[in-house]
C-alpha cells in the first residue's frame, strides 16, 4: 500500500514537473508579450506583467507588417488546405482502388518522394520557380504546396483499409467513377479527410523554408517569414522582446485552437506516420 | 464488370493528374535542375540553363572534400556541428519520450489525457514562433539563467559563447591533437563538442519533438498485452525487471522507428538555426542545410550551395534506406 | 526496382520537356529589357536602413521626388539586404534602385548586376575622390556615393560622472583607454561595448599601423606584428571584462547597449546619432575621436552608394531619382535626420557648421581607412568575423594566418 502511494506520488511529481517544462514557455510567451520592455528584461520568468500593457500588441499591428503577413498566411493556408485535401484524396483513392496502367510505378515514385527531405529542396525550388516565372508571386508561394506526398499516402492507406463492397454496390447500380467518388466514397472517408485537413492546415500555417525561397517582397510574406525577419531584425531595431513574443503568440493561437478542438485526430496523425516505410 | 473497369483507366489518370503534375514540377524537376546547377559555376545572373554558364564538372564537390580551402573548412565544420547535434538530440529525445510514455501510461495515475496533450502541444506549433520564445528564454539575462541563478549557477552567455563543451573543460589542447588534421580541421577542432549556443538549440529541439515520439510510444504501449504484464506481476518481478524483460522487447519496433525518424530529422535542422543564430557564434551552429542556403543566396555561389544540398541528400537517403531495410527485416 | 527505374525515367523525361517548354522566367540578357525612357516610372527602392529615422527620411524624400516628377517611388527597408538583393537579382526581379555597400560593391559589379550610370555623369567631380574610388570597378565609376561615416568613441556622460571621472580621463591612447576602463569597471559599470566584427575591431589594427589588406586591396596582410599587437590588445580588454561584445550584453548592436545605459563607452559611427535620437532620446553623451594606438590615430570609414540595377526598366528615371537624393541640399537634410556625413565636397563646409558636435567624425575622415572591397571576399570576411567572435579565447596570430590563407585564394594571388 505504501509502495503504491509513493509510486503514485512520484509519478505525479514527474508528470507535473514535465508539464511545467513543456507548458511554461508558453506562459512566458503570453506574459512577456504583455510586459513593458524593461519589465520583460528584469523579470523574464514572472508570469504576471507589471505593469500590464497592450503597447507591444498595438505596435505589432501598427508598426510592423503583421496585418499583411496574417492576411497572406490565411490565404495560403486556406488555398493549400483545400488543394491538399482535394488532390490528396483523389490521388489516394486512385492509387488504392482504380486500375490503370502505371499505378504501381506511381506509388513507388510517391514513396521515393516522401523520402526527399524538404531542406535539400531550398535551392532547387528557387531554380524552378525562377524558370517558370513564378518567383516572388502568390502562385509561387501557393502552387508548389498544393499537393504533398505524405497526404496522398495517408489517404491511400485509409482506402486500403476500407472494404470495397459499398462502392461496388453503387457501381453496379450504374454510377460512374466520379459519382461514386463524390457521393459514396468521400462521405465514408470523413475521419481520414479531417486528419488530412488538420495535417495540411498546420503544415501550411507553419511552413517556413518554402516562403524563404519563393518570395522576397515583404508584401508577400507569411507569418513565419515575417516573424523570422522581425527577429533577425535590422541594425538599430533593438531587441524589443515583448513585440516579438507577442507576434509569435498571435502566430501560435490558430494552431492552438485547432489542436484543442481536434486533439484526437492529431494523435491519429502520429500513428499514421508511424506506419509508413 | 468489364464495362465498369473499362472507364477506370482515364479516370485513374485524371484522379492522379493534379498531384502528379505538382509533385513532378515542384519536387522532381527541381532536383534535376539543381543537379545540373551543382555542376556549374552559375553566379545568379541570367538563366543557369544556357551555354554561357561555365561548366565546372565535379569541382563543386571536390571543393567540399579534397581541395584545401574555406569551402571545405566550412562544410566540415557544419558536418561536425550537425553530428554533435544528432549525437545529443536523438538519444535524449528517445529516452525522454519513452520515459514520459511509461509514466503517462501508468494505470494508477489519472489525468492521462491532460498530460498527453501538454507534452504533445509543443510539436504542433510553428518552429519559427517557438524559436523566438527560446531566444528570449536563453538571453543572458533571460529565464534560463534566472533559474540557474536560483541554484547558484552563473549561467553562460548562451548565444555569444563559441567554445565547445569539451573545450570548456580542457583549456589547453594537447599538442598531438592540434598537429594532426582531417579534412582541414584539426583533431582538436573535431573534438570540440557542441558549443554552448548549439546546446540551447538542442534543448529547443528535444523540447519540441519529444511529445511526438511519446505519443508513438504510448500507442505501442497500449498494444502490449495485459496478460504479459500481469504474468510478470505474479512472478514477483520488480518494476525494473518487468520493464527490461517484458515491456521493452515489445516496444522494439517503435523504438527503432523513433530512432531512425530522429536520425533523419536531425540532419535537416534549418528553421531554428535561421531564426536563432544564423550559424553564429563563430560558425558553431552552422549546419549543412543552413550552409547550403547561405552559400547560394548570400555568396552567389549556387553551384557549391547545390552540391552541399546533394551531399546532405545522400546522407539522409542512406539513413532512410537503412531504416526501410531494417524495418522490413523485423516485420 | 525496375518499375521504379521506369517511373523515374518517365518522370525525368516529362520534367525536362516541361522545363524546355516554359523556360521563359529567366531574363537571359539584360539588353532586351524594355526601357521606358521618359514619362512616369514606378520605381522600387530597397534600402538597408540604420533605423526608423533613416527609413522615414528616405521615404519622405522619395515621396517628395515622386510628387514633383509624377512618378511612383516605393521605398522598402530590407531586413537583410545582401540576402534579399541576392535572391532578387537571381530572380530577375531586382529593385530599380538600392543601397550598395562598398564592401559588397565589387561582387555586384563583377557579375554585371549594376548599371555603370555614374561614369561620365555631370557633376560627378563634386563627390569626394576616395569615395568615388570605392565604387570604381575596372576603371568605371558605377554609382554615386550616398554618404559617408566614420567610427568614433561615444561616452555616456552620466555614467562617466557616476564613475567619478572627469574630462581629463577621456582616453586618447590605448594605455589610457585601459586605465580609464579599469576605473569604470571598479564601479561595477561595463566600460566599453564594441561590435564583434572586422568593421569595429579593425579600427585598432589601423591604430597599430596595420590592416587586413594592403593599401591597393590586392593582397592580404593579416599576419603582421602590428595586427597581432592590435588583436592582443582587444583580446586583453575582453578577457579582463573591460570591453564586451553586444550579444554578451543581451543587445543586438553596441549602440543599443549604449542607449540602454549598460555601458559607459562604445565605438560606433555617425549613424548612432539618429538611432539614439529615435530610440533612446534621454541618453546624454559626447563624441570623441578614437584613442590613438602605437602608430597614431586611426579609424574606419564606411560608405554606400545608390546602385541602379542593370535590369531596371526605368534607368533614366532612376538616375534622376539618385541625382535628387544626392543633391547637396538633400544630403544635408539626411545628415540632420540620421547623422551621416555628406559625400559631396561642396556640402562639407555647411555640414561642419551645422553639426559642431560631429567634429570627431569629420576629423576621423582625414585618417580613416576604407573597407576591403574586392569581389569574392564576402565569405572570407565572414570567416574573419567568426574568428573575431571567438577572439576572447582564441589565438590572434592563428586567426590572422587563417584570414591570410583564405584571402589569398579569394584574391587569386
Amino acid at each position: 500500500m505504501i509502495r503504491t502511494l509513493t509510486s503514485r506520488f512520484l509519478g505525479y511529481a514527474i508528470l507535473i514537473f514535465f508539464a511545467l517544462v513543456f507548458l511554461y514557455p508558453f506562459v512566458i510567451q503570453i506574459a512577456n508579450g504583455l510586459k513593458t520592455e524593461a519589465n520583460a528584461a528584469a523579470n523574464p520568468l514572472s508570469p504576471f506583467p507589471d505593469p500590464l500593457t497592450w503597447v507591444s500588441l498595438e505596435r505589432i499591428f501598427s508598426g510592423t507588417g503583421f496585418p499583411t503577413w496574417l492576411g497572406n498566411s490565411v490565404l495560403v493556408t486556406v488555398v493549400v488546405t483545400i488543394g491538399r485535401v482535394a488532390f490528396g484524396s483523389m490521388a489516394g483513392y486512385a492509387l488504392s482502388r482504380l486500375q490503370f496502367r502505371g499505378r504501381k510505378a506511381l506509388f513507388a515514385g510517391l514513396l521515393a518522394l516522401m523520402a526527399v527531405p524538404p531542406v535539400v529542396l531550398l535551392i532547387p525550388k528557387f531554380l524552378v520557380l525562377n524558370q517558370l516565372g513564378m518567383y516572388n508571386s502568390y502562385s509561387g508561394l501557393i502552387v508548389p504546396l498544393l499537393a504533398d506526398a505524405t497526404g496522398i499516402f495517408v489517404m491511400k492507406q485509409f482506402f486500403d483499409s476500407v472494404p470495397v463492397s459499398v462502392e461496388e454496390a453503387a457501381r453496379i447500380d450504374g454510377a460512374g467513377v466520379f459519382r461514386t467518388f463524390w457521393s459514396v466514397v468521400l462521405p465514408m472517408a470523413k475521419p481520414a479527410l479531417i486528419t488530412l485537413t488538420i495535417l495540411s492546415f498546420t503544415g501550411s500555417w507553419n511552413e517556413f523554408p518554402h516562403t524563404l525561397v519563393s518570395v522576397q517582397d515583404p508584401g508577400l510574406f507569411t507569418l513565419p517569414r515575417g516573424l523570422a525577419d522581425l527577429v533577425s531584425g535590422s541594425l538599430g531595431a533593438g531587441t524589443q522582446y515583448p513585440l516579438k513574443l507577442g507576434a509569435a503568440l498571435l502566430a501560435t493561437i490558430p494552431v492552438a485552437i485547432i489542436f484543442v478542438i481536434f486533439q484526437r485526430y492529431f494523435v491519429r496523425d502520429t500513428t499514421a506516420g508511424a506506419d509508413k516505410g | 464488370m468489364a464495362g465498369i473497369r473499362g472507364n477506370e483507366r482515364p479516370a485513374g489518370w485524371l484522379f492522379v493528374a493534379p498531384a502528379v503534375l505538382i509533385l513532378g514540377l515542384f519536387m522532381l524537376l527541381p532536383i534535376l535542375m539543381a543537379l545540373w546547377v551543382s555542376l556549374t559555376r552559375w553566379n545568379g545572373q541570367g538563366s543557369p540553363f544556357t551555354g554561357s554558364v561555365p561548366f565546372a564538372g565535379l569541382d563543386n564537390y571536390t571543393k567540399l572534400f579534397t581541395d584545401e580551402g574555406l569551402a571545405r573548412q566550412d562544410f566540415m565544420t557544419s558536418i561536425r556541428n550537425n553530428a554533435y547535434y544528432v549525437l545529443l538530440v536523438v538519444p535524449i529525445q528517445t529516452v525522454l519520450a519513452l520515459a514520459l510514455a511509461l509514466v503517462v501510461n501508468n494505470r494508477l495515475l489519472k489525468g492521462k489525457g491532460f498530460f498527453r496533450t501538454a507534452f504533445y502541444f509543443p510539436s504542433v506549433t510553428s518552429s519559427v514562433a517557438i524559436s523566438v520564445v527560446f531566444l528570449f528564454m536563453f538571453a543572458n539575462g533571460g529565464a534560463i539563467n534566472a533559474i540557474l541563478a536560483v541554484f547558484g549557477i552563473d549561467g553562460p552567455q548562451w548565444f555569444s559563447d563559441p567554445r565547445g563543451l569539451v573545450h570548456l573543460f580542457f583549456d589547453t589542447p594537447p599538442s598531438f591533437l592540434t598537429e594532426h588534421s582531417l579534412f582541414g580541421l584539426s583533431w582538436w577542432d573535431w573534438l570540440a563538442g557542441p558549443s554552448v549556443a548549439m546546446c540551447a538549440i538542442i534543448a529547443l529541439v528535444i523540447w519540441t519533438t519529444s511529445g511526438t515520439f511519446m505519443v508513438m510510444f504510448l500507442a505501442a504501449l497500449q498494444n502490449v498485452p495485459v496478460q504479459l504484464e500481469e504474468a510478470g506481476l505474479i512472478d514477483g518481478a520488480s518494476a525494473w525487471q518487468r520493464l527490461r524483460h517484458i515491456i521493452l522487447p515489445q516496444l522494439r519496433p517503435t523504438t527503432f522507428l523513433v530512432v531512425t525518424l530522429g536520425l533523419i530529422g536531425t540532419w535537416q535542422v534549418f528553421d531554428q538555426i535561421y531564426v536563432m543564430s544564423q550559424g553564429n557564434p563563430a560558425k558553431t551552429t552552422l549546419t549543412p542545410a543552413f550552409l547550403s542556403y547561405r552559400t547560394a543566396f548570400r555568396d552567389f555561389d549556387y553551384g557549391t550551395g547545390a552540391a552541399i544540398s546533394f551531399v546532405l541528400f545522400l546522407i539522409i537517403v542512406v539513413l532512410t534506406l537503412v531504416q526501410r531495410r531494417l524495418t522490413r527485416e523485423r516485420n | 526496382m525496375t518499375r521504379l527505374r521506369h517511373a523515374a525515367l518517365a518522370a525525368a523525361l516529362a520534367g525536362s520537356l516541361v522545363a524546355a517548354g516554359c523556360g521563359s522566367g529567366f531574363d537571359d540578357n539584360g539588353s532586351t529589357t524594355t526601357q521606358q525612357s521618359a514619362g512616369p516610372a514606378d520605381l522600387k527602392i530597397m534600402i538597408a536602413s540604420s533605423g526608423d529615422a533613416e527609413t522615414k527620411a528616405v521615404q519622405d524624400a522619395a515621396a517628395q521626388w515622386a510628387t514633383s516628377s509624377g512618378s511612383k517611388a516605393t521605398v522598402t527597408p530590407a531586413q537583410d539586404i545582401v540576402q534579399q538583393l541576392g535572391q532578387a537579382l537571381a530572380g530577375s526581379t531586382p529593385p530599380d534602385v538600392f543601397y550598395v555597400d562598398a564592401a559588397r560593391f565589387a561582387d555586384y559589379a563583377s557579375v554585371g548586376a549594376l548599371e555603370p550610370y555614374a561614369q561620365g555623369l555631370d557633376g560627378v567631380d563634386s563627390f569626394l575622390p576616395n569615395l568615388r574610388q570605392s565604387f570604381t570597378y575596372q576603371d568605371k565609376l558605377y554609382c554615386l556615393p550616398k554618404d559617408t561615416s566614420t567610427l568614433a568613441l561615444q561616452i555616456n556622460t552620466d555614467l562617466w560622472t557616476k564613475a567619478g571621472l572627469t574630462d581629463a580621463d577621456i582616453p586618447t591612447s590605448w594605455e589610457q583607454l585601459r586605465t580609464t576602463a579599469a576605473k569604470i569597471k571598479a564601479k561595477n559599470i561595463t566600460p566599453l561595448a564594441i561590435g564583434d566584427t572586422r568593421d569595429r575591431v579593425g579600427a585598432f589594427l589601423v591604430q597599430a599601423g596595420g590592416y587586413w589588406v594592403s593599401p591597393d586591396g590586392k593582397q592580404a596582410t593579416g599576419d603582421t606584428a602590428q595586427n597581432v599587437e592590435a588583436l592582443t590588445y582587444v583580446q586583453g580588454l575582453l578577457k579582463d571584462g573591460l570591453a564586451k561584445y553586444p550579444k554578451a550584453l543581451d543587445t543586438g548592436w553596441a549602440g543599443e547597449a549604449f542607449g540602454k545605459g549598460k555601458v559607459a563607452m562604445t565605438i560606433e559611427g555617425n549613424w548612432i546619432k539618429g538611432a539614439l535620437n529615435a530610440d533612446f532620446p534621454d541618453i546624454k553623451y559626447t563624441v570623441k575621436e578614437l584613442p590613438a594606438g602605437p602608430k597614431g590615430k586611426g579609424t574606419l570609414s564606411f560608405t554606400q552608394c545608390w546602385g541602379i540595377a542593370a535590369k531596371s526598366q526605368f534607368k533614366q528615371q532612376a538616375v534622376a531619382f539618385v541625382q535628387a537624393m544626392t543633391s547637396a541640399e538633400q544630403q544635408l537634410s539626411f545628415s540632420k535626420a540620421f547623422g551621416v556625413m555628406p559625400s559631396r565636397q561642396d556640402a562639407q563646409a555647411t555640414y561642419q557648421q551645422q553639426n559642431p558636435s560631429d567634429a570627431p567624425f569629420v576629423a576621423g575622415a582625414q585618417y580613416a581607412q576604407g573597407p576591403v572591397n574586392a569581389p569574392k571576399m564576402d565569405s572570407v570576411l565572414a570567416d574573419l568575423d567568426a574568428g573575431l567572435q571567438g577572439l576572447q579565447g582564441g589565438d590572434p596570430k592563428a586567426l590572422l594566418q587563417r584570414f591570410d590563407k583564405n584571402a589569398k585564394t579569394a584574391l587569386g594571388g
